[in-house]
């Protein structure tokens, strides 16, 4: 097998099951955390057991997202050694920023939230709930900075023998493209985040039990949800669409579909791209929309793929149906908690029984937008794996072969759909035991004493 | 500062054996110590809140070699491939097996977990003393730089005895850390099988330090002679802790061991990274490896600024969380 495809294949699976975990540790961590914290301040055993809950929840999230986690940051050495050695320079900082800023920050404390031992204070506790949320956040980032840099690399130099040598550090973390990839994507986990609370109220309040948790739950969680299933748009979505077309225009044209170069660009709202003859099939436009959105001016004059060697593209039809998803379920979720939060307003949700079926259906739709972002941004910036540096062609290992690679990526597969068996067989018996549940076992039974 | 690099990265690797050692070891004599449920229970629970804080020192020190020496992160990572995968699928059985324990309270739940977690922690500690015995034996390095660790070559006499051997250490370093934190019957087999190790370690230690310096001899007058006296001269005072049924300072000791013998690899690596093979060939060492000073130093600061925040914070949470875990 191909080395590098095989590498690729690897990195793609291995990266967008990790990246489910993460998500849902950015964006249950505030609610966790704030949970938390309000079980410490009152004394309400109601608050105490929805704290728990999600902790419970969270934990397991939190487990999942570490042991696939590990793999990411060996796989930069294992499969791409090509590109450590030439970039590992400038890489190799956000990463051990990631590691010792965060990493240690979220485990340590972690303990503490999860192994309640007699006599620790319950503010404590709740602290150790911020940091490991604060911790997230920042784990996130500095991830992103990689990704960021590797979108658009800055604060380097080049040297002669072809290593790209780190030059300016605070270049690369406040770098213009990282601002608004980030703010995008902590909006993408906390939207979620949002939904998924909201969902769990939801289906307590449809199977007719632990109503008065669901209620807290379905009216914080659509709150959440609606906030940033606005900011996931704007400002952060359309910013990030500017630096597409600043810096990276033919994934702009992929992701859009548009062939020829335009001015007044429409902008297609569906239609199928079909790169042999170079057209939309079926296509919905909306006039001039897309010179709108991308220069802030219907006039605007915007490349389209045809402009560029056919060789510098990327796969066109996985860019375009993975960003046309992503926007499309934006779309969908922007409405869906609108109206959830003004039947709240009205204090009808209660009885919309529709509409809480819905939240409880969404739940995993947050995840496939999240997972489309990413599909656009990098199967977008192909053929490059640091964009105008060095083609992903070239960037993996000389000595390791196609043949293992394969191997190892079936040993992924394996574990990982093992994994994905228990973690929802895990989360779902939490959610039916339901915050009210009393638990058996050992270590609950211990947290029972301590809260 | 290349110099500097080489310490930090050498600190970090000792800190991860140091911490997340005990747990490994912990992990892998569970079977041994524990006989109920309820016994087991309790020695995964005496770690719990720890072990993913001392991985992380693990996931540091491949980072800090990343920023620090990328040639050799390049190397090392992709040369040994198929023993470094296995690493992280073990590590990945083994956070599962922790953390999901006890999620379900069935006991052929725990069973399961109870034995991939014994069983991957010991054969992470195998991989682990291979990988060291392979990079203090020299690996056969092409002119760019990479190499290709097959099997056959990686499990050779001296790699196999240092894997030996860090099962055995770290075996006894988790007994005496079990010993110390929980109480009742898994405490005393824990004692007890400390005591009993403990001869393993001796022999094995004699043997694979005579092999080493038989391998690599430092310079006569250099310190490096010194840390085997002083590695002995722990090992000693582990046993007559051990037989003052002294837990606590049976694990100080077993820290100083392991300290102090990974001190005297790095001295004898030292300046290489990954020396070549045969013996002689200089390897990727920390001259050839290093990037620009922007990246050398950028990636020091994060380093000791990380190091310092932890050893602020973590013993905090240790103070707090610490105590011995009831079987009852
Ligand atoms: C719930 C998740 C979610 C939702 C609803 C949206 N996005 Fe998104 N988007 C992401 C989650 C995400 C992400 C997973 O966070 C990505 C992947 C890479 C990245 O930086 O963020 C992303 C990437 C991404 C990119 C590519 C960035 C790059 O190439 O580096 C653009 C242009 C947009 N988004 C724009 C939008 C717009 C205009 C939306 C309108 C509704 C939108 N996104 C909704
Ligand atoms: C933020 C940190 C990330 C970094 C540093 C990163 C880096 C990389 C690297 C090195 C590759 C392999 C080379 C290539 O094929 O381009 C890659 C490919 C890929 N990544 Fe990312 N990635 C990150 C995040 C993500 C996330 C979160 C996802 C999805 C959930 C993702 C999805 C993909 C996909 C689908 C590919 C394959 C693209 C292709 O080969 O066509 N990435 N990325
Ligand atoms: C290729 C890129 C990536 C690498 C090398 C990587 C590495 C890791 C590692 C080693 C861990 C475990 C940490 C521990 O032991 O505590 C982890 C967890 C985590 N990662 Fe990733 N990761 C990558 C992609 C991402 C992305 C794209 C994000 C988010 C934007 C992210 C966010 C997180 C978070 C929040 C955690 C905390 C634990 C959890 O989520 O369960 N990671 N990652």
């Amino acid at each position: 097998m191909d080395p590098v495809l095989a590498d690729r294949l690897q990195f793609a699976f291995t990266i967008m099951f990790h990246y489910l975990f993460p998500i849902g540790t950015m964006g249950l961590a505030p609610f966790v955390a704030a949970y938390t914290w309000k079980a410490a301040r009152g004394r309400d055993e109601e608050s105490a057991r929805i704290a728990r809950f999600w902790t419970r929840i969270f934990a397991i999230n939190f487990a999942a997202g570490v042991v696939t986690g590990i793999p990411m940051e060996f796989q930069f050495g294992t499969n791409w050694a090509a590109f450590s050695r030439r970039s590992g320079s400038v890489v190799g900082q956000p990463l051990a920023m990631e590691s010792m800023f965060a990493f240690f920050l979220e485990s340590v404390f972690l303990g503490v939230l999860l192994y309640r031992r007699r006599g620790i204070p319950n503010m404590f506790t709740a602290s150790a709930a911020v940091l490991v949320c604060v911790g997230s956040w920042l784990s996130g980032f500095f991830v992103v900075a990689t990704n960021a840099w590797m979108q658009h690399p800055v604060g380097y130099i080049l040297e002669r023998d072809g290593t790209i040598e780190l030059q300016n550090i605070w270049a690369v973390v406040f770098s213009p493209y990282l601002q608004w990839q980030f703010a995008h994507v902590l909006a993408g986990a906390l939207l979620t985040g949002g939904f998924v609370v909201a969902g769990a109220g939801a289906y307590y309040l449809l199977a007719r039990r632990d109503e008065a948790s669901g209620r807290r739950f379905v009216c914080a969680g659509s709150i959440v949800a609606l906030v940033f299933a606005v900011l996931v748009l704007y400002p952060t979505g359309d910013r990030n669409g500017h630096d597409a077309t600043i810096y990276q225009p033919i994934k702009l044209a992929a992701m859009e579909g548009l062939f020829a170069t335009t001015r007044d660009a429409p902008l297609a709202i569906i239609g199928m791209p079909d790169t042999v003859h170079g057209h939309l099939i079926d296509p919905i436009f909306l006039p001039d929309f897309l010179s709108f959105l991308t220069y802030g001016n219907f006039r605007a004059n915007v490349e389209g793929l045809n402009a560029y060697a056919r060789e510098l593209w990327p796969p066109v039809a996985l860019t375009y149906y993975a960003y046309h998803v992503m926007v499309g379920l934006g779309t969908i979720f922007e409405a869906v908690a609108a109206v959830a939060v003004l039947l709240l307003a009205l204090g009808r949700l209660w009885s919309a029984r529709w509409m809480l079926w819905i939240l409880m259906l969404l739940m995993p739709f947050p995840y496939i937008a999240n997972e489309a972002g990413w599909t656009t941004a990098e199967v977008g910036r192909q053929p490059w794996i640091i964009y105008g540096l060095m083609r992903t062609a070239d960037a993996s290992s000389p000595s390791v072969a196609g043949g293992e690679t394969l191997f190892t990526l079936i040993g992924f597969a394996g574990m990982y759909f093992l994994l994905g068996v228990i973690y929802l067989l895990l989360v779902l018996r939490e959610i039916g035991n339901g915050p009210s549940a009393t638990f058996a076992d050992a270590r609950s039974a211990q947290d029972d004493t301590a809260a | 500062m290349s110099i500097a690099g080489f310490i930090v990265v050498a600190f970090m690797i000792t800190m991860y054996v140091l911490l997340d050692g005990y747990d490994l070891g912990v992990a892998a004599i569970v079977p041994l110590i524990g006989r109920t449920d309820r016994e087991r229970g309790a020695a995964m629970e005496s770690i719990g809140p720890f072990w993913n804080g001392n991985e992380v020192w693990l996931i540091a020190a491949a980072a800090a070699l990343f920023a620090l020496f990328p040639a050799a992160y390049a190397a090392s990572f992709s040369g040994f491939y198929l023993p470094f995968i296995l690493v992280l699928w073990l590590l990945m059985f083994r956070g599962v097996a922790i953390e999901l324990r006890e999620h379900l309270a069935s006991e052929l739940w725990h069973q399961f977990w109870d034995a991939s977690f014994a069983l991957s922690s010991a054969l992470l500690i195998v991989l682990f003393g291979l990988s060291l015995g392979n990079v203090l034996r020299g690996v056969p390095l092409d002119a760019s730089g990479y190499f290709q660790g097959t099997f056959a070559f990686l499990l050779n006499p001296y790699a196999l005895l240092v894997a030996a051997f860090a099962l055995a250490t770290l075996a006894v370093h988790g007994a005496a850390f079990a010993a110390m934190r929980i109480d009742g019957q898994p405490a005393v087999r824990a004692m007890q099988l400390l005591r009993r190790g403990w001869w393993v370690v001796v022999t094995l230690f004699l043997a694979v330090t005579a092999l080493t310096i038989a391998m690599r001899p430092p310079a006569a007058a250099s310190w490096l002679v010194a840390m085997p006296m002083l590695s002995l001269g722990a090992l000693i005072a582990e046993r007559r802790f051990a037989r003052r049924a002294s837990a606590a300072g049976a694990f100080a000791m077993s820290c100083a061991f392991i300290a102090t013998l990974l001190t005297a690899a790095a001295g004898t690596l030292y300046p290489s990274l990954l020396p070549g093979f045969p013996v002689g060939e200089a390897g990727i060492t920390i001259f050839n490896a290093s990037p620009s000073l922007a990246a050398l130093s950028c990636a020091l600061v994060v380093s000791i600024a990380g190091i310092v925040a932890v050893a602020i914070y973590a013993p905090i949470v240790w103070r707090r969380m610490g105590g011995k875990v009831h079987v009852e």
